[in-house]
Protein backbone atom coordinates (compact mmCIF):
# COMPACT_ATOMS: atom_id res chain seq x y z
CA UNK A 1 0.00 0.00 0.00
CA UNK A 2 1.80 3.56 -1.12
CA UNK A 3 2.44 5.68 1.65
CA UNK A 4 -0.28 8.47 2.58
CA UNK A 5 0.62 11.84 2.87
CA UNK A 6 -1.27 15.04 3.26
CA UNK A 7 -0.98 16.01 -0.32
CA UNK A 8 -1.98 12.54 -0.96
CA UNK A 9 -4.83 13.12 1.33
CA UNK A 10 -5.86 16.62 -0.42
CA UNK A 11 -5.70 14.83 -4.04
CA UNK A 12 -7.92 12.18 -2.95
CA UNK A 13 -10.59 14.56 -1.37
CA UNK A 14 -10.10 16.55 -4.52
CA UNK A 15 -10.58 13.40 -6.73
CA UNK A 16 -14.01 13.13 -4.38
CA UNK A 17 -15.14 16.66 -5.38
CA UNK A 18 -14.45 16.07 -9.02
CA UNK A 19 -16.26 13.08 -9.34
CA UNK A 20 -19.04 14.03 -6.90
CA UNK A 21 -19.27 17.58 -8.81
CA UNK A 22 -19.42 15.51 -12.01
CA UNK A 23 -22.01 13.06 -11.12
CA UNK A 24 -24.11 16.02 -9.89
CA UNK A 25 -23.90 17.90 -13.17
CA UNK A 26 -23.96 14.76 -15.93
CA UNK A 27 -26.08 12.25 -13.69
CA UNK A 28 -23.22 9.65 -13.77
CA UNK A 29 -22.10 7.60 -10.47
CA UNK A 30 -19.20 8.58 -9.37
CA UNK A 31 -17.92 4.99 -9.42
CA UNK A 32 -16.88 5.16 -13.07
CA UNK A 33 -14.43 7.95 -12.25
CA UNK A 34 -13.37 7.04 -8.90
CA UNK A 35 -11.93 3.30 -9.75
CA UNK A 36 -10.14 3.84 -12.88
CA UNK A 37 -8.40 7.33 -11.00
CA UNK A 38 -7.10 4.86 -7.84
CA UNK A 39 -5.94 2.47 -9.92
CA UNK A 40 -4.42 3.85 -12.86
CA UNK A 41 -2.84 7.41 -11.27
CA UNK A 42 -3.06 6.89 -7.62
CA UNK A 43 -1.53 2.98 -8.01
CA UNK A 44 -4.38 1.36 -5.78
CA UNK A 45 -5.21 -2.08 -5.94
CA UNK A 46 -8.25 -2.48 -7.68
CA UNK A 47 -10.11 -3.96 -4.76
CA UNK A 48 -9.16 -1.33 -2.40
CA UNK A 49 -10.40 1.04 -5.21
CA UNK A 50 -13.90 -0.30 -5.09
CA UNK A 51 -13.88 -0.57 -1.20
CA UNK A 52 -13.11 3.21 -1.15
CA UNK A 53 -15.89 3.72 -4.07
CA UNK A 54 -18.24 1.96 -2.44
CA UNK A 55 -18.10 3.92 0.85
CA UNK A 56 -18.75 7.00 -1.35
CA UNK A 57 -21.85 5.23 -3.36
CA UNK A 58 -23.54 4.44 0.28
CA UNK A 59 -22.80 8.15 0.77
CA UNK A 60 -24.07 9.81 -2.23
CA UNK A 61 -27.26 7.27 -1.91
CA UNK A 62 -28.11 7.90 1.39
CA UNK A 63 -28.13 11.55 0.73
CA UNK A 64 -30.11 11.59 -2.45
CA UNK A 65 -32.65 8.85 -1.38
CA UNK A 66 -33.54 10.83 1.59
CA UNK A 67 -34.42 14.14 -0.74
CA UNK A 68 -36.24 11.45 -3.11
CA UNK A 69 -38.07 9.70 0.24
CA UNK A 70 -38.69 13.30 1.46
CA UNK A 71 -40.63 14.01 -1.90
CA UNK A 72 -42.44 10.92 -2.29
CA UNK A 73 -40.41 10.03 -5.75
CA UNK A 74 -39.07 7.08 -4.50
CA UNK A 75 -41.26 4.29 -4.20
CA UNK A 76 -39.87 2.41 -1.32
CA UNK A 77 -42.07 -0.55 -1.24
CA UNK A 78 -40.69 -1.39 -5.08
CA UNK A 79 -37.11 -0.36 -3.90
CA UNK A 80 -37.35 -2.79 -1.26
CA UNK A 81 -38.83 -5.87 -3.42
CA UNK A 82 -35.79 -5.17 -6.00
CA UNK A 83 -33.49 -4.97 -3.16
CA UNK A 84 -33.67 -8.40 -2.11
CA UNK A 85 -32.08 -9.09 -5.42
CA UNK A 86 -29.64 -6.79 -5.45
CA UNK A 87 -28.12 -7.44 -2.03
CA UNK A 88 -28.07 -11.20 -3.35
CA UNK A 89 -25.94 -9.87 -5.98
CA UNK A 90 -23.78 -7.29 -4.50
CA UNK A 91 -23.03 -10.67 -2.01
CA UNK A 92 -22.18 -12.23 -5.14
CA UNK A 93 -20.04 -9.82 -6.35
CA UNK A 94 -18.25 -8.70 -3.48
CA UNK A 95 -17.37 -12.23 -3.31
CA UNK A 96 -16.56 -13.02 -7.04
CA UNK A 97 -14.18 -10.20 -6.24
CA UNK A 98 -12.13 -12.31 -3.80
CA UNK A 99 -12.14 -15.38 -6.31
CA UNK A 100 -10.73 -13.36 -9.43
CA UNK A 101 -7.54 -11.95 -10.56
CA UNK A 102 -7.76 -8.01 -10.69
CA UNK A 103 -7.40 -7.63 -13.73
CA UNK A 104 -10.23 -9.67 -14.77
CA UNK A 105 -12.06 -6.90 -12.54
CA UNK A 106 -9.95 -4.39 -14.56
CA UNK A 107 -11.28 -5.65 -18.10
CA UNK A 108 -15.01 -6.39 -16.74
CA UNK A 109 -14.44 -2.19 -15.43
CA UNK A 110 -13.31 -1.31 -18.75
CA UNK A 111 -16.25 -2.51 -20.58
CA UNK A 112 -18.68 -0.96 -18.12
CA UNK A 113 -16.73 2.01 -18.93
CA UNK A 114 -17.57 1.87 -22.40
CA UNK A 115 -21.18 0.85 -21.82
CA UNK A 116 -20.98 4.07 -19.67
CA UNK A 117 -19.34 6.10 -22.50
CA UNK A 118 -22.16 5.14 -25.22
CA UNK A 119 -24.86 6.19 -22.64
CA UNK A 120 -23.35 9.46 -22.11
CA UNK A 121 -23.26 10.09 -25.54
CA UNK A 122 -26.55 8.93 -25.91
CA UNK A 123 -28.24 11.60 -23.48
CA UNK A 124 -30.24 14.04 -24.45
CA UNK A 125 -30.39 17.74 -23.85
CA UNK A 126 -33.95 17.45 -21.95
CA UNK A 127 -32.45 14.61 -19.97
CA UNK A 128 -30.26 16.81 -18.69
CA UNK A 129 -32.72 19.63 -17.90
CA UNK A 130 -35.17 17.22 -16.28
CA UNK A 131 -34.35 13.71 -15.61
CA UNK A 132 -33.07 13.21 -11.94
CA UNK A 133 -30.50 10.21 -12.25
CA UNK A 134 -27.89 8.76 -10.36
CA UNK A 135 -26.44 11.84 -9.00
CA UNK A 136 -28.98 14.38 -7.33
CA UNK A 137 -29.80 16.22 -9.97
CA UNK A 138 -33.82 17.86 -10.85
CA UNK A 139 -34.37 16.79 -6.76
CA UNK A 140 -37.30 19.58 -6.13
CA UNK A 141 -39.46 19.26 -9.12
CA UNK A 142 -41.84 16.79 -8.03
CA UNK A 143 -43.72 15.01 -5.11
CA UNK A 144 -45.59 11.62 -5.33
CA UNK A 145 -47.19 8.83 -2.88
CA UNK A 146 -46.70 5.28 -3.14
CA UNK A 147 -49.64 2.89 -2.49
CA UNK A 148 -49.71 0.71 0.94
CA UNK A 149 -49.98 -3.17 -0.17
CA UNK A 150 -48.91 -2.53 -3.78
CA UNK A 151 -46.29 -2.19 -5.75
CA UNK A 152 -47.98 0.87 -7.07
CA UNK A 153 -48.20 5.17 -6.64
CA UNK A 154 -48.59 7.99 -8.98
CA UNK A 155 -46.50 11.34 -8.94
CA UNK A 156 -46.94 15.00 -9.95
CA UNK A 157 -44.99 15.89 -13.19
CA UNK A 158 -44.25 19.81 -12.61
CA UNK A 159 -44.17 20.61 -16.13
CA UNK A 160 -47.81 19.71 -16.70
CA UNK A 161 -48.87 19.50 -13.14
CA UNK A 162 -50.66 16.26 -13.74
CA UNK A 163 -51.00 13.31 -11.23
CA UNK A 164 -49.50 10.14 -13.23
CA UNK A 165 -50.61 7.15 -11.77
CA UNK A 166 -48.16 3.74 -12.52
CA UNK A 167 -48.16 -0.15 -11.44
CA UNK A 168 -45.11 -2.18 -11.22
CA UNK A 169 -45.98 -5.19 -13.85
CA UNK A 170 -43.20 -7.98 -14.64
CA UNK A 171 -41.19 -7.92 -11.56
CA UNK A 172 -39.78 -10.79 -12.04
CA UNK A 173 -37.92 -9.25 -14.96
CA UNK A 174 -36.78 -6.09 -12.57
CA UNK A 175 -35.85 -8.65 -10.44
CA UNK A 176 -33.10 -10.18 -12.55
CA UNK A 177 -31.68 -7.67 -13.82
CA UNK A 178 -31.23 -6.07 -10.40
CA UNK A 179 -29.25 -8.64 -9.73
CA UNK A 180 -26.83 -8.78 -11.84
CA UNK A 181 -26.61 -4.70 -11.41
CA UNK A 182 -25.81 -5.58 -7.72
CA UNK A 183 -23.43 -7.55 -8.72
CA UNK A 184 -21.80 -5.59 -10.85
CA UNK A 185 -21.87 -2.94 -7.92
CA UNK A 186 -20.09 -5.22 -5.60
CA UNK A 187 -17.49 -6.41 -8.24
CA UNK A 188 -16.48 -3.02 -9.30
CA UNK A 189 -18.05 -0.40 -7.04
CA UNK A 190 -20.19 1.72 -9.10
CA UNK A 191 -24.36 1.78 -8.36
CA UNK A 192 -25.43 0.05 -11.36
CA UNK A 193 -28.22 2.93 -11.64
CA UNK A 194 -27.29 2.53 -15.44
CA UNK A 195 -29.02 -1.44 -15.16
CA UNK A 196 -32.16 -0.70 -12.74
CA UNK A 197 -33.52 2.10 -14.49
CA UNK A 198 -33.89 0.89 -17.51
CA UNK A 199 -35.18 -2.66 -16.19
CA UNK A 200 -37.86 -0.53 -14.02
CA UNK A 201 -38.68 1.77 -17.16
CA UNK A 202 -38.59 -0.69 -19.94
CA UNK A 203 -39.25 -3.78 -18.06
CA UNK A 204 -41.98 -3.18 -15.65
CA UNK A 205 -43.50 0.03 -16.65
CA UNK A 206 -42.49 2.52 -13.62
CA UNK A 207 -42.04 6.10 -15.00
CA UNK A 208 -38.61 7.41 -15.29
CA UNK A 209 -38.72 9.88 -12.71
CA UNK A 210 -39.63 7.70 -10.22
CA UNK A 211 -37.72 4.48 -11.35
CA UNK A 212 -34.09 7.06 -10.96
CA UNK A 213 -35.64 8.32 -7.60
CA UNK A 214 -36.20 4.59 -6.54
CA UNK A 215 -32.73 3.72 -7.78
CA UNK A 216 -30.88 5.77 -5.70
CA UNK A 217 -32.78 4.68 -2.93
CA UNK A 218 -31.67 0.93 -3.41
CA UNK A 219 -28.18 1.73 -4.35
CA UNK A 220 -26.77 2.14 -0.50
CA UNK A 221 -28.67 -1.02 0.79
CA UNK A 222 -26.94 -2.69 -2.33
CA UNK A 223 -23.51 -1.50 -1.73
CA UNK A 224 -22.97 -2.17 1.93
CA UNK A 225 -23.71 -6.03 1.15
CA UNK A 226 -20.46 -6.22 -0.66
CA UNK A 227 -18.45 -3.27 1.51
CA UNK A 228 -18.86 -6.05 4.44
CA UNK A 229 -17.28 -8.57 2.67
CA UNK A 230 -14.29 -5.85 1.58
CA UNK A 231 -13.97 -4.74 5.05
CA UNK A 232 -13.86 -8.56 6.27
CA UNK A 233 -10.96 -9.19 3.28
CA UNK A 234 -8.76 -5.38 4.86
CA UNK A 235 -9.60 -3.66 1.71
CA UNK A 236 -11.19 -0.60 3.41
CA UNK A 237 -8.95 2.24 4.41
CA UNK A 238 -10.02 4.51 6.56
CA UNK A 239 -6.93 7.22 5.02
CA UNK A 240 -8.10 6.41 1.64
CA UNK A 241 -11.96 5.88 2.06
CA UNK A 242 -12.91 9.16 4.17
CA UNK A 243 -10.96 12.17 2.21
CA UNK A 244 -12.47 10.88 -1.22
CA UNK A 245 -16.26 10.83 0.48
CA UNK A 246 -16.12 13.94 2.31
CA UNK A 247 -15.18 15.35 -1.17
CA UNK A 248 -17.49 13.33 -2.70
CA UNK A 249 -20.37 14.81 -0.95
CA UNK A 250 -19.08 18.51 -1.08
CA UNK A 251 -18.92 17.87 -4.86
CA UNK A 252 -22.24 16.76 -5.34
CA UNK A 253 -23.89 19.33 -3.00
CA UNK A 254 -21.91 22.21 -4.95
CA UNK A 255 -23.34 20.43 -8.45
CA UNK A 256 -26.77 19.99 -7.39
CA UNK A 257 -27.04 23.82 -6.99
CA UNK A 258 -25.00 24.74 -10.14
CA UNK A 259 -25.95 22.26 -12.61
CA UNK A 260 -28.01 24.59 -14.41
CA UNK A 261 -24.93 27.04 -14.74
CA UNK A 262 -22.65 24.30 -16.82
CA UNK A 263 -22.83 22.90 -20.40
CA UNK A 264 -23.94 19.99 -19.40
CA UNK A 265 -23.82 18.53 -22.81
CA UNK A 266 -20.52 19.20 -24.12
CA UNK A 267 -19.29 18.07 -20.67
CA UNK A 268 -21.03 14.83 -21.19
CA UNK A 269 -19.27 14.97 -24.92
CA UNK A 270 -15.89 15.59 -23.28
CA UNK A 271 -16.50 13.12 -20.30
CA UNK A 272 -17.86 10.27 -22.70
CA UNK A 273 -14.21 10.61 -24.68
CA UNK A 274 -12.57 10.94 -21.44
CA UNK A 275 -14.07 7.35 -20.51
CA UNK A 276 -13.36 5.62 -23.86
CA UNK A 277 -9.45 6.56 -23.22
CA UNK A 278 -9.56 5.47 -19.75
CA UNK A 279 -11.56 2.51 -20.61
CA UNK A 280 -9.07 1.50 -22.84
CA UNK A 281 -6.22 2.02 -20.06
CA UNK A 282 -7.69 0.14 -18.03
CA UNK A 283 -7.99 -2.91 -20.78
CA UNK A 284 -4.69 -2.58 -21.42
CA UNK A 285 -3.69 -2.98 -17.75
CA UNK A 286 -6.14 -5.73 -17.60
CA UNK A 287 -3.58 -7.61 -20.54
CA UNK A 288 -0.84 -7.00 -18.59
CA UNK A 289 0.16 -3.75 -20.86
CA UNK A 290 0.28 -0.68 -19.89
CA UNK A 291 0.66 3.02 -21.54
CA UNK A 292 1.67 6.32 -20.43
CA UNK B 1 -39.17 21.81 0.30
CA UNK B 2 -40.63 22.55 -2.90
CA UNK B 3 -42.70 18.86 -2.39
CA UNK B 4 -45.17 20.48 0.18
CA UNK B 5 -46.69 22.70 -2.22
CA UNK B 6 -46.98 20.47 -4.82
CA UNK B 7 -48.07 17.58 -3.04
CA UNK B 8 -51.34 15.45 -3.67
CA UNK B 9 -54.08 15.51 -1.24
CA UNK B 10 -55.34 11.91 -1.60
CA UNK B 11 -55.54 9.41 1.46
CA UNK B 12 -52.69 7.17 0.62
CA UNK B 13 -50.17 10.45 0.57
CA UNK B 14 -51.51 11.01 4.14
CA UNK B 15 -51.13 7.60 5.28
CA UNK B 16 -47.38 7.35 4.09
CA UNK B 17 -46.22 10.56 5.04
CA UNK B 18 -44.98 9.86 8.67
CA UNK B 19 -43.28 6.80 7.66
CA UNK B 20 -41.42 9.10 5.05
CA UNK B 21 -40.70 11.35 6.88
CA UNK B 22 -39.27 9.04 9.51
CA UNK B 23 -36.96 6.97 6.97
CA UNK B 24 -35.60 10.53 5.60
CA UNK B 25 -34.99 11.51 9.41
CA UNK B 26 -32.89 8.05 9.24
CA UNK B 27 -30.74 8.40 6.74
CA UNK B 28 -29.75 12.00 7.52
CA UNK B 29 -29.34 11.18 10.51
CA UNK B 30 -27.32 8.52 10.01
CA UNK B 31 -25.32 10.96 7.34
CA UNK B 32 -24.86 13.55 9.72
CA UNK B 33 -23.19 11.53 12.27
CA UNK B 34 -20.98 9.68 9.91
CA UNK B 35 -19.58 12.69 8.16
CA UNK B 36 -19.15 14.24 11.89
CA UNK B 37 -16.96 11.29 13.20
CA UNK B 38 -14.79 11.02 9.42
CA UNK B 39 -14.26 14.86 9.35
CA UNK B 40 -13.21 14.90 13.30
CA UNK B 41 -10.79 11.41 12.45
CA UNK B 42 -9.06 12.92 9.36
CA UNK B 43 -8.34 15.75 11.09
CA UNK B 44 -6.51 13.91 13.93
CA UNK B 45 -4.92 11.90 12.08
CA UNK B 46 -3.67 14.73 9.62
CA UNK B 47 -2.82 17.04 13.01
CA UNK B 48 -2.22 15.41 15.73
CA UNK B 49 -1.11 11.77 14.78
CA UNK B 50 0.87 12.38 11.12
CA UNK B 51 0.68 10.00 8.67
CA UNK B 52 2.56 6.92 7.01
CA UNK B 53 0.60 4.05 6.11
CA UNK B 54 -2.76 3.48 4.98
CA UNK B 55 -4.11 0.44 7.32
CA UNK B 56 -7.27 -1.58 6.61
CA UNK B 57 -9.75 -2.18 9.00
CA UNK B 58 -12.49 -4.93 9.84
CA UNK B 59 -15.90 -4.30 10.71
CA UNK B 60 -17.18 -3.66 14.07
CA UNK B 61 -13.56 -4.67 15.43
CA UNK B 62 -11.75 -2.00 13.71
CA UNK B 63 -8.78 -4.32 13.83
CA UNK B 64 -5.44 -2.78 12.16
CA UNK B 65 -6.67 1.03 13.43
CA UNK B 66 -3.63 1.69 15.13
CA UNK B 67 -4.43 5.66 15.80
CA UNK B 68 -7.14 7.13 17.61
CA UNK B 69 -7.92 9.28 14.52
CA UNK B 70 -8.14 5.82 12.52
CA UNK B 71 -10.98 4.58 14.70
CA UNK B 72 -12.75 7.73 14.54
CA UNK B 73 -13.02 7.58 10.80
CA UNK B 74 -13.65 3.49 11.06
CA UNK B 75 -16.20 4.40 13.27
CA UNK B 76 -17.57 7.17 10.71
CA UNK B 77 -17.97 4.23 7.63
CA UNK B 78 -19.09 1.77 9.78
CA UNK B 79 -22.28 4.26 10.99
CA UNK B 80 -22.23 5.30 7.26
CA UNK B 81 -22.66 1.60 6.10
CA UNK B 82 -24.85 0.75 9.21
CA UNK B 83 -27.35 3.59 7.93
CA UNK B 84 -29.20 2.07 4.88
CA UNK B 85 -29.68 -1.62 6.91
CA UNK B 86 -30.95 0.93 9.74
CA UNK B 87 -33.76 2.14 7.08
CA UNK B 88 -34.41 -0.93 6.15
CA UNK B 89 -35.24 -2.45 9.86
CA UNK B 90 -37.22 0.80 9.98
CA UNK B 91 -39.20 0.28 7.36
CA UNK B 92 -40.20 -3.46 8.57
CA UNK B 93 -41.55 -2.02 11.96
CA UNK B 94 -43.02 0.60 9.82
CA UNK B 95 -44.69 -1.63 7.91
CA UNK B 96 -45.64 -3.94 10.84
CA UNK B 97 -47.51 -1.08 12.14
CA UNK B 98 -49.24 -0.70 8.96
CA UNK B 99 -50.38 -4.44 8.96
CA UNK B 100 -48.69 -4.63 4.87
CA UNK B 101 -47.40 -8.15 5.77
CA UNK B 102 -46.55 -8.78 2.22
CA UNK B 103 -43.69 -5.77 2.51
CA UNK B 104 -43.02 -6.77 5.92
CA UNK B 105 -41.73 -10.06 4.80
CA UNK B 106 -39.74 -8.46 1.45
CA UNK B 107 -38.22 -6.57 4.30
CA UNK B 108 -37.41 -9.13 6.23
CA UNK B 109 -35.89 -11.13 3.41
CA UNK B 110 -33.67 -8.22 2.97
CA UNK B 111 -32.42 -7.82 6.91
CA UNK B 112 -31.46 -11.59 6.78
CA UNK B 113 -29.13 -11.40 3.52
CA UNK B 114 -27.96 -7.94 4.80
CA UNK B 115 -27.21 -10.01 8.23
CA UNK B 116 -25.66 -12.77 6.22
CA UNK B 117 -23.26 -10.08 4.08
CA UNK B 118 -22.90 -8.83 7.73
CA UNK B 119 -21.73 -11.78 9.28
CA UNK B 120 -19.13 -12.59 6.97
CA UNK B 121 -17.49 -9.24 7.32
CA UNK B 122 -16.82 -9.82 10.67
Amino acid sequence: MPAISVGSELALAGLGLFAGWLGAVIGIGGGVVIVPVLVLAFGYDIRVAVAASLVSVVATSTAAGSAYVGEGLANMRLGMSLEIATTIGGLTGGLISLLVSPSIISGVFAVVMLVTAVLVFRQKTEHHADAPTDGQRGLHLESGFETPGRLAGAYVDARTGTLIHYQAERLPVGAVVSFFAGALSGLLGVGGGFLKVPAMTLGMGIPVRVAAATSNFMIGVTAISSLFVYFAQGYVHPLIAVPLVLGVVVGATVGARTSGLVPARALSRILGVVLIVVAVQMGLRAAGLSIG
Amino acid sequence: MASDQTRPAVPEAEVEEPVRRFVQLVLRGGLWVSFALMAVGLVLALVREGLGDAPAVKLLAMRGAPSAGERVMAAGILVLALTPALRVVSLLVLWARERDWRFVGVAAVVVVVLAIAAALGR
